[in-house]
């Protein structure tokens, strides 16, 4: 039983959910909520109008939306959040050409000893800019990130940019690899994913998951290629990285790894363009993999999966 | 037990030593030296390792623990000194080893270009994790700039990852498109855009001249003097075999060391494999044959038979975004067939060439998904002509999908210019149209566009059809050839709104069918290149028309006819002479004074061509350009100098616009003239441009036209002095060249745009006639140049037929 060889972590990330527009609402569409069962039963009572609550107003506006204080603002959920220990949240709208398919909210507790990094940046005149970003207790590098920009194709979110793909990067702290690095390092930050949030307007977004040991956003991270440029028909995709505490890389050099549609969470994602949450069997002995599909003109391009 | 001595613990050499465990774990005894001091780790991956994709200890493919648990002895970190074949031994740096048989894997040695400053210490090559991790170390300085010299597989693939590093980047290729050797023109151009995506710099055709910096690399100076800051030379230009240990033990070794089918050396116990050998003539630098050499070797050392066979070869570049697939031959040549998909809004190009019903090579960007089903077609020689009509859409499209011819313009973001005139974008005539808007003329009453000069009625007819789709019928318009269905207009409107500069681009963003357009569209688009990014775009001799190719105007029997330039028709006693000597000298047959007051030498050889350029040259003349889509002459009276009925300086005015203007390109030939008062001597009525003197000032008369259609010029303008007359011709000019289709003479033009059009930028909008003429000038500091001058050559033998100074003094 690999999960019981596993010493306990204290991931990151708290709580997933998925949120699916119905009509003119985004209704629950799946989620890990760990041992928050209040906050879970709180939202499957919830839905959101256009510009409503966090979700909401990630849809309305059409990018990526980091909210780091619930008490005041437009969160709806705030007295259930305080009661499972929650005070930060980032939205992810998933967006195929103009279609909204769901909304990814993933919610985080502050914590003194907790590190890790979920941020949002967008270009601004040529050069990408920290747009927002959670970072639990990492502050210097947050301030650090606060001053920094990105050109095309440099670090990980120009990198992102200019490639139109996810990337994943090891060794963030080893002294090279990362323009942030040597705060990274201090932190423990040591692995980044780097996706693109393509929106409507096509401003650029790029979100980083950047993850340290001791408090992983991730154990588990797998970039699928779905394009039909790269695979030749929809309904397959091919992994083109990943990588795993357990049993190291997840890359064949000489050997594509495929997965086809509904096999799977990434097949799940893969033939219903939607995000899945799966706390089940698909979570490869994890808690929980969310896979994440990544929309380019219309046509699905890539999933991402984390597993935690 | 046999005792196996292997050197070099490469890739090749490491698999060889896989299937001996797996074969016969028990056969040899294996002491493996490699003078890095580490074991077999895929090398194929160093650049996710420096771009930071991944780590390396993810790519070690052999590490402590499985050397141990097949007992092999590792000798890292430790060089060979040599070879005795005659005593069976190895000697190491600490010490010799004897073996029973011994493979050679010393891999290959990265080239280094014998520049001034090659050695300092900041110059590295890409070969193994040292290079790696010197890059690595490089860009961990804040601002640091590298330059990598050579644009193939590994240069770029350095490049995209100092780049991923935060270091300002510059390729430098020596030849005209990246990746020369596994992609034809048009992959490399999207390559090139896709790396400029990513901030890298890229310079095709730049020659580096040396490395500069006073004990550290501060700069790379190129030959044609610029200089590019540098704290980082990578030098990728290629690779040799590594043969020295061979050489030295007195094996067989050619470019590589030679090996039979059985990967033996000339001695039979000594065995070779990956970069460092040769076998029948061939060098190896990709990993799969390497593979198949590393079944055979190991197989050999078992006694097994096995024979190594060269195969076809596929390329991949591992650079994350970049999706390319290169196999085969695809070489142009007559016996072939090239069959071109292009999808500009994806940043798509697929090419398979095909010769005799088989695909002989393909070459895709973008979309590779089908790379391995065409690999496979080209490996078997499989007969193709069953599905020749669909097979560019590979396996899964058998069906078959028409190019959608309105891919071009689809694919514009919503941003592009299509109206020049008014300045309207896509964007707004799209909004105009989801506005109710739903045929030309209400895209007219609302946006403006194609309301001026209606050059870009084609576009905006396109914009409809593509946003209203099959609401709106586009009328048939004339395209520019078989390559596209866009008419000149709308390629002249893209070229400027999209900013292509280069004919690779115009071919791909443009969506043409064909890799390189044909001899209807080449002269058109290299043109239109010309014109619009004159310092941008090099002329391409191989897009032109004989004549313009030779400088001459070929005659019916073969031979040329050669005019030099007489500034308004003006010349002089010395090039008169000089003109009786070529003749004199070149035996050229008739000699003709022209309509355009200069004089031609009619029936000169193609060889003397360069002879007769120079004496002309020589004497102060230069070409004519008689045989050009150009300026040919500016044909005048003699004026007030002589003639009683003069009102200005007509010959003088003929002259400064001739100095002006030579050497331009234009979209059909231009031929003007000056005459000095109304009686118009100089016939300047029927000219391309014709001015008139009068007392005051200057009648500018244009599209006018004496040859198949006759046609008087109509007044474009009066000034009054000669200065206005000259920027006003300049300006036209100008704008006939940035806008006319290519073989339209002006009056055809004006027909199409209509004068008041042309009055209205050229005359009324003073602004932008000076831009025009300040335009026009820029051009003509790349241009006004006598093409003759550098194809001129002395004639070497000639021999005058009579020595006419000895005869005079008998």
């Amino acid at each position: 039983m690999d999960t019981l060889m596993d010493p306990a972590v204290r991931t990151f990330v708290e709580v997933m959910e998925i949120w699916v527009p119905e009509g003119d609402r985004l209704v629950p569409g799946g989620g890990h909520y760990g041992s928050r069962s209040a906050f879970a039963e709180a939202s499957r009572k919830t839905s959101f109008a256009r510009g409503e609550g966090l979700p909401g107003k990630a849809w309305a506006e059409e990018r990526p939306i980091v909210l780091k204080t619930f008490e005041g603002s437009y969160f709806q959920r705030t007295e259930a959040a305080a009661e499972a220990g929650l005070t930060s949240a980032v939205a992810i709208p998933v967006f195929a050409g103009r279609t909204l398919k769901a909304v990814l909210v993933v919610l985080c507790s502050d914590d003194a000893d907790r590190f890790g990094a979920i941020e949002v940046w967008a270009e601004n005149a040529g050069t990408l800019t920290l747009d927002d970003g959670y970072y639990g207790a990492a502050r210097q590098f947050e301030e650090i990130s606060q001053r920094t920009t990105f050109k095309r194709g440099q670090g990980l979110p120009g990198s992102v940019w200019s490639s139109k793909t996810p990337i994943l990067m090891r060794d963030l702290g080893q002294g090279y690899g990362f323009m942030r690095s040597e705060s990274a390092g201090r932190v423990g930050l040591n692995t980044g994913l780097g996706l693109p949030v393509p929106t409507p307007d096509g401003t650029i977004y790029a979100l980083t998951l950047l993850t340290a040991s001791g408090t992983p956003i991730a154990r588990r991270f797998e970039i699928w290629d779905a394009r039909a440029a790269k695979v030749g028909a929809p309904g397959k995709a091919v992994l083109t990285d990943g990588i795993c505490d357990r049993t190291g890389p997840l890359w064949d050099f000489e050997t594509d790894r495929m997965v086809a549609a509904w096999q799977g969470p990434v097949g799940r994602a893969l033939g219903s363009g939607l995000p899945v949450i799966d706390t089940g069997a698909g979570a490869a002995g994890y808690a929980s993999v969310v896979a994440l599909p990544i929309h380019r003109g219309g046509e699905l391009a890539h999933i991402v999966a984390w597993y935690c | 037990m046999q005792k196996l001595v292997v050197i070099g613990a490469g890739m090749a050499s490491g698999r060889v030593l896989e299937h001996l465990f797996e074969t016969a774990p028990d056969a040899y005894d294996v002491t493996l030296f490699n003078a890095e001091p580490r074991g077999n780790y895929n090398r194929l991956m160093l650049s996710p390792v420096l771009s930071g994709e991944k780590s390396y200890a993810e790519i070690v493919t052999h590490d402590d623990d499985w050397y141990s648990a097949n007992g092999v002895t590792c000798r890292f970190g430790e060089a060979v000194v040599k070879i005795d074949r005659d005593r069976k031994v190895v000697v190491g740096q600490n010490g010799e080893v004897p073996y029973d048989k011994l493979v050679i894997g010393t891999g290959s040695a990265p080239f280094i270009i014998p520049l001034p400053g090659k050695d300092l210490p900041e110059v590295i090559t890409y070969r193994d994790l040292d290079d790696t991790n010197a890059m690595i170390e490089a860009a961990a300085r804040p601002g640091s700039r590298a330059v990598v010299i050579g644009g193939g597989l590994l240069g770029l693939e350095a490049a995209a990852g100092l780049r991923m590093r935060g270091m300002e980047v510059t390729v430098l290729h020596l030849m005209g498109h990246l990746m020369e050797r596994q992609l034809d023109e048009a992959a490399g151009y999207l390559l090139k855009k896709d790396l400029e995506d990513r901030g890298i710099t890229v310079l095709t055709r730049a020659s580096t001249k040396a490395i500069l910096g006073d004990g550290k690399v501060e700069a790379v100076l190129l030959e044609d003097e610029t200089v590019l800051e540098a704290d980082l030379v990578v030098m990728a230009v290629g690779i040799r075999p590594e043969t020295r240990l061979a050489k030295d033990a007195a094996l067989a070794v050619g470019r590589g060391v030679e090996v039979n089918a059985q990967m033996q050396t000339s001695d039979p116990d000594v065995l070779a494999l990956g970069e460092c050998v040769e076998f029948n003539g061939q060098l190896f630098g990709l990993v799969a044959p390497l593979y198949d050499q590393a079944k055979v070797v190991a197989s050999t050392l078992l006694a097994e038979p096995a024979a190594f066979v060269t195969k076809e070869l596929s390329t991949k570049l591992k650079v994350t975004g970049c999706d390319l697939f290169s196999a085969g031959d695809f070489a142009e040549a007559e016996d072939r067939e090239d069959i071109v998909f292009r999808d500009p809004a994806r940043g798509v190009y697929k090419r398979l060439v095909l010769k005799e019903d088989r695909l002989i090579g393909a070459v895709m960007y973008g979309d590779t998904a089908d790379g391995s089903w065409f690999f496979g077609l080209i490996k078997d020689g499989t007969d193709v002509s069953e599905m020749r009509d669909t097979l560019i859409f590979g396996p899964a499209y058998q069906g078959g999908a028409a190019v959608d011819p309105l891919s071009a313009v689809a694919a514009l973001p919503a941003d592009a210019e299509i109206c020049g005139c008014n300045g309207v974008c896509k964007g707004q005539i799209v909004t105009a149209i989801e506005g109710g808007a739903t045929d030309l003329g209400m895209i007219r009453a609302t946006t403006k566009a194609s309301a001026s000069c209606g050059t870009c009625t084609g576009l905006v007819e396109q914009v409809l059809a593509v946003t209203l789709g099959d609401d709106f019928v586009l009328p048939a318009a004339q395209s520019v050839c078989g390559c596209t269905d866009l008419t000149h207009e709308d390629v002249r409107r893209l070229i400027k709104s999209q900013a292509l500069k280069s004919q690779p681009a115009v071919w791909q963003e443009l969506g043409w069918s064909t890799p390189n357009g044909c001899h209807v569209c080449r002269p058109a688009i290299n043109f239109y290149l010309l014109a619009d990014w004159p310092l941008e775009y090099q002329d391409d001799p191989q897009s032109r028309f004989v004549n313009e190719r030779n400088h001459a105007n070929i005659q019916k029997d073969g031979t040329y006819s050669v005019m030099p330039r007489m500034f308004g028709g003006i010349t002089t006693a010395a090039e008169l002479r000089a003109i009786a000597d070529a003749a004199d000298k070149y035996n050229v047959p008739t000699v003709k004074v022209t309509g355009g007051q200069r004089i031609d030498l009619l029936g000169v050889k193609k060889e003397d061509l360069p002879g007769i350029w120079y004496d002309l040259n020589a004497a102060g003349m230069v070409s004519g350009h008689a045989y050009s889509k150009g300026l040919r002459t500016v044909k005048t009276c003699v004026g007030t100098d002589h003639c009683r009925f003069g009102t200005q300086d007509s010959t003088g005015l003929g002259i400064k616009l001739e100095k002006l203007l030579w050497g331009s390109w234009t979209p059909h030939k231009v031929k003007l003239a000056v005459s000095g008062c109304p009686r118009n001597c100089a016939e300047a009525t029927c000219k391309d441009v014709g001015i008139i003197c009068v007392d005051s000032g200057y009648q500018v008369g244009v599209g006018g036209a004496a040859g198949m259609d006759l046609k008087e010029t109509e007044r474009l303008c009066d000034v009054p002095t000669e200065e206005e007359a000259l920027e006003v011709t300049a300006a036209f000019v100008q704008i006939y060249r940035e806008n006319a289709k290519y073989l339209d003479r002006p009056y055809k033009w004006l027909a199409k745009v209509g004068l008041d059009w042309v009055k209205a930028q050229v005359v009324d909008d003073l602004e932008n006639r000076r831009a025009l003429a300040a335009r026009f000038e820029l051009s003509q500091t790349v241009y006004r140049k006598d093409p003759w001058a550098p194809l001129a050559a002395k004639a070497e033998s000639f021999a005058p037929l009579a020595d006419l100074t000895l005869e005079a003094a008998e």
